[in-house]
């Protein structure tokens, strides 16, 4: 993506280097939004790099169902909330 | 609501979120703890309705660092473009050496852990907040209590810092040769800009 920069890049190339992941976070206008996704949609070299963007952000999202408090933690949050008054149901 | 079906069910997201700030689990049990006993104690003034995770955060951020007793990160970056750039660089070197599709072909979760032990803070809990907790750009602004600007470059720059560490891991997995020319690129492109800077 980088490489074209100093070849034939054009501006809607260079918006989508620059603001894809503010169009994946859905921080973008919807005008600015509307612009970078024709553009997307019209370059094959802009859509692999959309999607490999993609694919980064959902590798870091599947540690979260990956990762989850141990047990022993568990045990002892809930022992140190009822010495502190707490009563689970 | 009750504490128990409002704040207990979200320990698993405090666990990771203290997790990742502490990179200790001994320390992250600590934070925890303490986390929910704040929590419980200060439960009067949890507002119904509102999002208890992000409360919930709020307090774990502000119990790991007042465990560690220093101050803040200060760390401040307004370079996002430069980052965008540079991982524009990082994907055309993925491209050239024939890694690019790394991030589906391959179990990233023992690297992406590692690597995110490696991304210094600040940006290492923004990027978890956002990116692992699927929080909103505003919601890490008031757990971090930093401007949205100030989050938007922290997760980029996190972000970029993350796709060099699974990029090299990609490479040293057998995917291709080290990418040290997109590495070299990028210290090359951050270096002469000069957009860094340390605010107090």
């Amino acid at each position: 993506m980088l490489d074209t920069l100093s070849g034939d890049v054009t501006p809607d190339c260079l918006n989508v280097l620059l603001h894809v992941w503010d169009a994946l976070d859905h921080q973008l206008s919807p005008a600015a939004a509307d612009t970078l996704h024709a553009h997307v949609a019209a370059c094959d070299r802009c859509r692999d790099y959309q999607r490999f963007q993609v694919r980064f952000l959902q590798a870091l999202a599947t540690l979260r169902t990956r990762q989850g408090a141990p047990r022993h933690v568990r045990l002892r949050v809930i022992d140190s909330l009822m010495t502190a008054g707490y009563t689970p149901r | 609501m009750a504490f128990e079906q409002e704040a207990i069910p979200w320990i698993d997201d405090v666990y990771r979120f203290a997790l990742s700030l502490t990179r200790d689990e001994s320390d992250a049990d600590d934070v925890v703890q303490d986390t929910f006993l704040r929590a419980y104690r200060s439960w009067h003034t949890y507002m119904p309705g509102s999002d208890c995770r992000r409360w919930l955060f709020t307090i774990c951020r502000n119990v790991f660092l007042r465990s560690r007793e220093r101050a803040r990160p200060t760390v401040e970056l307004d370079a996002t473009e430069l980052d965008s750039i540079a991982v524009g660089s990082l994907y055309s070197t993925a491209v050239r050496d024939g890694f690019d599709d790394a991030f589906t072909r391959l179990d990233l979760a023992p690297a992406i852990t590692a690597a995110l032990a490696k991304i210094p803070e600040p940006f290492r809990s923004t990027l978890i907040i956002v990116d692992v907790e699927d929080q909103s750009y505003e919601s890490a602004a008031e757990v971090l209590g930093v401007p949205i600007g100030t989050v938007r470059s922290r997760l980029f720059r996190g972000r970029r810092l993350m796709q060099e560490q699974l990029l090299t891991y990609a490479s040293d997995a057998g995917f291709g040769p080290r990418p040290a020319s997109a590495r070299a690129a990028t210290k090359c492109l951050t270096h002469s800009a000069g957009t860094s800077r340390q605010t107090a």
